[in-house]
């Protein structure tokens, strides 16, 4: 069994732990993520014939006010970059934090979520330039919460690219 | 050399010029000594060349440090360059070198904690040492049959704890590199816990201002501790139920040292797979410990020796009974044979000795007896009543303390009679004579030998009374006062003495004159004088005394008279007593 830490990054009430509750294994509470900064979920994947583990770091949402803290992004393998697709300025967060992110820990895969894809008829966001302003990013797709489209696809795409590393 | 112009030809022929001369000499010379030349060329290009210089120096450089291995010189050559060689590798960076030194500066770090825990522990043994409990007792002796301290007897039993869970997590990412737990626990998702442990350990290390290199090495949660160990690749977290022992976190640094020596290649090849942590299985699992009180062990031994104590008290204590008995019997054999005091009982009443008995005022005082002898006075009870001891010197001790007798007086005790002998006033010898009878261990008084004596004094003064008297009358010469005065007292005293001894006595009173006129005349002047004498000394004497009066006239005269002065000396009265 492999596992592998994976970090969940995005702005404030972009959505992050609603998008992943219904597909993990969770022990503690969200009440976590508001004291300590930060909830550990549990998924596990079966990828190309092979069992991995990832544990989730659900790091409390990150904005302008926020800082990220360097020691828990120490040692991830990947992260999930999420963006709420009716809030453009979100997007800008995300490039924040992947900067970040990659002067501190490196070139690892990563995965670019657009989440509340459901609000279709309040989406502000070229996919396709997203996608091209992430270039390095294993995929972007777009995902939604509430009936939980994409959340898997996004899951399988990243444990690929990391194990393809 | 000349100029091989003008040189003659050798044999007539062609002269050889100077270059073939040269070549000549350079071939025979190549001749003669071509392999020395080479290899002095091929040393000199070699001593020329610093590789090669090197790689002469690398051969030999470790049999040559090897022969002055023990020579101090060597070291104090090789000791500033070495300083500086880590001196830059540790500013260049740390970490090798602090990977290196790990798994030795545990040990020699544990060793001086130990050091100084062993002085704390040796604190708390001195403060418990006055702790008479049963049970530090029982610790004691337990203490005693180990050979440990009696403080870490005591820890021991103070602490009570099991570890349930062991966590090895590597120190980058937070992932569970492997868990053992204590086998009943069933536990769940050790990887999420041991996720958030480390969160939890980054959060306070972020949140908290704290020194470099410290971190949360410990949490408390009611009875459920958390002791984390941090090594250079992997924390080792231990979950505790109870309050664990120090040493147990002793025993965490051991495990994730020998850990990180053991696989250290697999910590350097670590991408998430957990699979060669395996292999740390059986350290963590040592960790797992649980200790439980004493008292369930089974305790044959620890009764034998508690009873060998007893038995040992016990003879002590008999031992000691023993002595303070025979010091007591002592004491009782000196109080008995003291004169004046009574052992009436003795016995033991609420652990003390008690003695009762009687004691006269002028014996001597218990108490002070019994501060001559080694018992303690407070171990003793004592109950005297006064009484009146009627051993001789203790009646005649009473009788002079009561009579107050003059010095002249010895008294004596012969068969509870009273023996008075020597001079008293008949005054004395009156009181004494009525109070003897009634003192305790007195009968009577025989002052025979006193009375005798006293009135032989008294009977020798008034007979030795000569008084005088003027010329023809019955008036006695001028200054004769005081003899009268005298001679009235020995009257009475006699008076008295005979009373009281119960003896009679006559006195004659006898009148005299000088020879100077009618002899028959003298007679009544004589007997007027006797008379007059008597009227002196009689009033107030008792019947035990009887006076005659006679005058002899002028017939017996003292000195024959020629002159005044004779005559005066024949003008007299004087006196004799007859003692019945």
């Amino acid at each position: 069994m492999i596992q592998k830490k994976v970090c969940l990054l995005g702005g404030f009430a972009v959505g992050k732990t609603s998008l992943v509750s219904r597909f993990v294994r969770s022990i503690f509470s969200d009440k976590y993520l508001t004291t300590v900064g930060v909830k550990i979920d549990k998924k596990l994947m079966a990828v190309d014939g092979h069992d991995v583990t990832l544990v989730l770091w659900d790091l409390y949402g990150q904005d302008e006010f926020q800082s990220i803290q360097e020691t828990q992004l120490r040692g991830t393998a990947a992260y999930l970059l999420v963006v709420d697709g009716t809030r453009p300025a979100t997007l800008e967060t995300a490039h924040d934090l992947q900067q970040r992110t990659e002067r501190i820990v490196g070139t690892v895969p990563f995965m670019v979520v657009l989440n509340k894809s459901d609000l279709a008829a309040e989406w502000r966001l070229d996919d396709s330039a997203v996608a091209t302003s992430f270039a390095r990013s294993a995929g972007v797709v777009r995902a939604s919460a509430k009936t939980g489209d994409g959340v898997e696809a996004a899951f399988v795409t990243l444990t690929r690219a990391m194990l393809a590393r | 050399m000349g100029d091989p112009a003008v040189r003659p030809a050798a044999d007539g022929g062609r002269e050889p010029d100077a270059r073939e001369t040269g070549d000549a000499l350079a071939a025979l010379r190549a001749i003669l000594v071509g392999p020395e030349q080479q290899a002095l060329e091929a040393l000199r290009a070699r001593l020329a060349d610093p590789a090669a210089q090197a790689r002469d120096v690398a051969a030999v450089l470790p049999q040559a440090l090897q022969l002055r291995a023990l020579d101090a010189e060597l070291a104090r050559a090789l000791a500033p360059p070495v300083e500086d060689a880590i001196t830059a590798s540790i500013a260049r960076n740390p970490k090798p070198l602090a990977d290196a030194l790990f798994p030795v500066m545990g040990p020699a770090i544990r060793k001086a904690v130990a050091a100084s825990l062993a002085a704390m522990v040796e604190s708390l043994n001195r403060t418990l040492e006055h702790s008479l409990s049963w049970r530090s007792f029982r610790w004691r002796i337990e203490a005693f049959r180990s050979g440990r301290s009696f403080g870490e007897v005591v820890l021991s039993h103070t602490l009570l704890f099991r570890v349930e869970q062991v966590f090895l997590i590597d120190r980058a990412s937070g992932l569970l590199l492997q868990h053992v737990d204590a086998g009943d626990l069933g536990v769940q998702d050790a990887d999420m816990v041991s996720g958030m442990l480390t969160a939890i350990r980054d959060f306070v290390g972020d949140s908290f201002t704290v020194a470099d290199q410290a971190s949360l090495d410990a949490f408390q949660v009611g009875d459920l501790a958390v002791w984390i160990e941090q090594g250079p690749r992997a924390l080792a977290a231990a979950v505790i139920r109870g309050r664990p022992s120090p040493d147990l976190r002793l025993r965490l640094q051991e495990a994730l040292e020998t850990i990180h020596l053991q696989l250290a290649d697999a910590f350097e090849a670590f991408q998430g797979d957990a699979q060669p942590f395996e292999a740390a299985r059986p350290e963590l699992e040592a960790c797992l410990r649980a200790e439980y009180r004493r008292d369930a062990q089974p305790r044959g031994r620890a009764s034998a020796a508690v009873a060998a104590v007893v038995l040992v008290a016990l003879g002590v204590w008999a031992g000691l009974a023993w002595r303070d008995r025979q010091r007591w019997n002592a004491y009782l054999d000196v109080l008995r044979a003291q004169p004046g005091l009574v052992v009436v009982s003795t016995g033991r009443s609420g652990g003390k000795f008690v003695v009762s008995g009687l004691r006269d005022a002028r014996a001597p005082t218990p108490d002070d007896l019994l501060r001559q002898t080694p018992i303690d006075p407070a171990t003793v009870e004592a109950r005297w009543r006064p009484y009146q001891a009627l051993e001789p010197a203790f009646v005649l001790a009473r009788v002079r303390e009561a009579l107050q007798p003059p010095p002249e007086i010895t008294l004596d005790l012969v068969d509870e009679v009273l023996v008075v002998t020597g001079r008293a006033s008949a005054d004395w010898l009156l009181a004494a004579h009525a109070r003897a009878p009634f003192m305790s261990g007195v009968t009577r008084l025989d002052a025979s030998a006193a009375f005798a004596a006293g009135l032989r004094d008294l009977v020798g003064r008034v007979q030795a009374t000569v008084l005088l008297f003027i010329k023809g009358t019955s008036r006695p010469v001028a200054g004769q006062e005081a003899v009268f005065s005298a001679l009235a007292a020995d009257v009475r005293e006699l008076d008295l003495l005979l009373s009281a001894a119960g003896r009679r006595a006559h006195g004659s009173i006898e009148g005299h004159t000088d020879s100077d006129g009618d002899p028959a005349s003298n007679v009544p002047l004589s007997l007027l004088r006797a008379e007059r004498v008597r009227d002196a000394v009689a009033p107030g004497v008792g019947h035990h005394l009887t006076w005659s009066v006679a005058g002899a006239g002028s017939n017996q005269p003292v000195v024959a008279s020629a002159s005044e002065a004779e005559k005066q000396r024949n003008r007299r009265v004087s006196l004799r007593v007859e003692v019945e």
